[in-house]
């Protein structure tokens, strides 16, 4: 196997419990994004261009949409033969079989993959966030600071700074003190959860840190403190364009609103810095005679003859005459029939909203709507609430 | 259909297409907001299960060359099969073949290679969506030397023009399919079935044809082989008939109206749902309407920015209409820039055309104006 500088490994595995109904068969990462993306289209794209050309992503939970997304990796430029992209799921050793413990067993349990690189440095991503960044840039920092660790950090407003794991750095930007979650932060630098280790260091602190039956096995919690604790070099990489956490089912709405804003406060439409994302082989959208779209995003294999405001449209949605879609995001597939309302709502893929059902509500919350729900004629689902077919059947 | 090949014969450029040919192929032009002409035959193919496929090229191929690539895009970067984009050799089809079999006779080495018992041949300015597995099946099933596809000819949607390379040949298929009689550019046609230029055969058949072709100084296959051999009864050639969406680009008036005719839900429907249409994919972000755009009956593709009033157009990848334009029945192709206040009306702007803010182009359907690849006006 050829050499490599940097690898990249991606946690793909989190549930991301917080978004609810939405990923309740399908893993974050794998969740759609900005019209004809899904959230790990951001880190992979970023590996690309950013020249990293190898990268092993850690499924677990719900793998089954992720693996065939990423398939061979073509849409990313990574279907090499020297590196690409690896899918790399828990696996069974003799008799024993392990689930990943935490992100840094995860990590652990890949040892043998990393090897095969024999690379100077390891980036740990996770597929949670849309950004677009030069990973080289911080891996030129990591190299002039001479640094075991480089963490990303970008400043958050102080008031949610005790959400996050917050990094205290000298003048020189070499990181003094590690507190996660603090109550009271001495600073506003959080971590992104975007990591460059010097293969060397992160595979002994892994190692000793698998031998340690308290550990949480984690990144935050476990291996990070341990190397601050032992004096090891930890530099902070401040990175400050747009990044968003679409943790949550307001901050992945949000997230989208934010692409619509003029000029947009992250620009999808960017030629340096493209994001690539798997085509979902479809037609160029149709707007009907009658329809009227204005200030949205609007994806190929579309067909609207409603009226569109505000809204993300995902690939092959369809909206009948007479259907009003506001302030929504509705992703693949779906249909919304006429007469059918959707406010501040986000639709998850391949749902039906039949004719006059109501989703959302002008003000409040954001209404969601499951994958695949087929929502009965005139039904109405409230701001903040969520529905899927289960969810409806008990109701009945 | 694993024991099918496919081989496309792309035509030069084109007098009666004007600048959209100069620098490509009629293969190569764009159509339906983010395809080439020739996505649609090689989805054909691929849907078809065909996993062989050389594409004979001549002239100006680059832009073909550039859009195929390895053929990823159509699952044919394979390593047995796969694409084959086959150039012309120096001095036998750089300035151009004179005919297909003329083409086919520079690439025998390709066809002698090609593993395949059958070949189906296509040429390469129809518009169509199908699948061949029946038409194979009938030309099994009939033990037919040769099988042609065929479908229902009207003045109106094929317009033509007399100053064609490529000569269109009309067909007479009695009750049991076999084709009685064939002709070659006629005036006034006896027959209303029109050749596809899709033709299958056995692949020795066809290499067999291609060399007597050229030792006898013969050029096009229908009006110098097929012909022949339906006149003189030497062969079974048969006919499968196709009744879909079908066009022949052979005009600036059949291109406009078939880019025209994707504004009609069920032409879509013909070209699109069937079978998917793979073509080159660009990574372009999904089309971003601002506030103030007034968009109505209009194809449009990823990539568009558009912030005034488009009526009744096809707008390609990338194109941008500023705040006050006015676009109707208009053709943009990629990247094309509209600029605030510009007027437009019937017209098909070829790539990276941009026109400054004020200007105003007016015409008829009958006659849309035309401006050529990377101009400013």
């Amino acid at each position: 196997m050829r050499k490599k500088q940097m690898i990249a490994m991606l946690l793909a595995g989190g549930q991301g419990s917080r978004l609810g109904l939405l990923t309740k068969v399908m893993a974050k990462p794998a969740v759609p994004f900005g019209g004809r993306y899904r959230i790990i289209d951001f880190p992979l794209s970023n590996c690309t261009n950013s020249g990293i050309d190898t990268v092993g992503v850690l499924t677990q939970y719900q793998p089954l949409e992720l693996n065939s997304y990423i398939g061979s990796g073509q849409p990313w430029d990574l279907d090499l033969s020297g590196g690409g992209v690896f899918v790399l799921p828990p696996y069974v050793r003799g008799k024993e079989g392990q689930w990943y413990s935490g992100t840094a067993n995860a990590i652990y349990q890949n040892l043998a993959f990393i090897e095969q690189y024999d690379p100077e440095y390891v980036l740990i991503l996770s597929g949670d966030h849309i950004y677009k960044m030069d990973y080289s840039k911080m891996l030129a920092d990591h190299i002039k600071n001479e640094a075991d660790i480089t963490i990303a950090v970008r400043p958050v407003p102080w008031e949610v700074a005790p959400a996050f794991g917050i990094m205290n750095t000298d003048e020189s930007g070499r990181i003094t003190e590690f507190e996660e979650k603090p109550a009271k932060p001495k600073s506003n630098l959080a971590s992104m959860g975007v990591y460059i280790f010097t293969w060397t260091m992160l595979k002994k602190y892994l190692v000793e840190d698998n031998a340690n039956p308290n550990s949480k096995n984690d990144f935050g919690k476990n291996i990070i403190p341990n190397m601050l604790g032992d004096g090891r070099k930890l530099y902070a990489h401040a990175f400050k364009s747009y990044w968003k956490d679409v943790g949550t089912i307001e901050s992945l709405w949000e997230a989208h609103m934010d692409l619509l804003k003029n000029p947009p406060e992250f620009d999808l439409d960017d030629h340096r810095w493209s994001i690539y994302a798997r085509s979902p082989i479809m037609p160029p959208h149709f707007i009907g005679e009658n329809a009227s779209v204005e200030n949205s995003l609007i994806t190929e294999g579309c067909e609207v003859y409603g009226n569109v405001k505000g809204s993300v449209l995902f690939a092959g949605v369809s909206v009948a005459p007479g259907a009003v879609v506001e302030d929504s995001v509705v992703m693949p597939g779906c249909t919304i029939e006429a007469g059918a309302v959707v406010r501040r709502a986000i639709v998850a893929e391949g749902s039906t909203i039949c004719e006059g059902a109501v989703v959302g509500e002008e003000t409040g919350l954001i209404a969601l709507v499951g994958q695949a729900t087929v929502l009965p004629a005139g039904y109405k689902v409230k701001a903040g609430e969520q529905v899927d077919n289960d969810t409806l059947k008990e109701a009945l | 259909m694993k024991d099918v090949m496919g081989i496309l014969y792309t035509s030069r450029s084109e007098l009666s297409l004007r600048e959209l040919t100069a620098n490509r192929s009629v293969a190569a032009l764009p159509v339906a907001a983010r395809y080439r002409l020739v996505d649609f035959l090689l989805s054909s193919l691929v849907n078809s299960g065909v996993r062989n496929v050389g594409v004979m090229m001549q002239g100006n191929y680059h832009s073909l060359m550039d859009h195929l690539e390895t053929g990823k895009a159509w699952d044919l970067h394979t390593r047995n099969n796969g694409l084959f984009i086959l150039p012309p050799r120096v001095g036998e089809g750089a300035n151009g073949y004179v005919g297909v079999m003329d083409a086919l006779r520079a690439n025998l080495e390709y066809l002698r290679r090609s593993k395949q018992e059958f070949v189906l041949l296509m040429g390469g300015r129809m518009v169509f969506n199908t699948c061949f597995n029946d038409m194979f099946k009938q030309h099994i099933e009939n033990n037919a030397d040769v099988t042609v596809m065929y479908t229902k000819y009207d003045p109106i949607t094929f317009d033509y023009s007399s100053s064609s390379r490529d000569p269109r040949a009309f067909v007479n298929v009695n009750d049991e399919g076999v084709v009685t009689d064939m002709e070659i550019n006629p005036n006034a046609a006896s027959y209303s079935n029109i050749l596809m230029d899709v033709v299958l055969m056995k692949r020795t058949l066809l290499m067999h044809l291609a060399d007597q072709a050229f030792s006898h100084g013969l050029h096009d296959m229908n009006r110098d082989i097929l012909q022949e051999y339906v006149k003189s009864g030497m062969m079974r050639v048969m006919g499968y008939p196709f009744n879909g969406y079908c066009r022949r680009i052979e005009t600036i008036k059949s291109y406009y109206r078939m880019n025209m005719d994707l504004l009609d839900a069920n032409v879509r429907k013909e070209l699109f749902s069937v079978n998917p249409v793979f073509t080159k994919t660009r990574d372009d972000a999904p089309a971003k309407y601002l506030p103030g755009a007034k968009v109505t009956n209009s194809l449009i593709a990823d990539g568009c920015v558009i912030e005034g009033t488009v009526e009744n157009c096809v707008l390609f990848r990338g194109t941008h209409i500023a705040r006050g334009a006015h676009i109707k029945g208009s053709i943009i192709m990629q990247d094309g820039d509209v600029g605030a206040g510009v007027e437009l009306e019937n017209v098909i702007l070829d790539k990276d055309v941009t026109i400054l803010s004020g200007g105003r182009l007016i015409s008829e359907k009958q006659y849309p104006i035309v401006i050529g690849k990377n101009v400013t006006l």
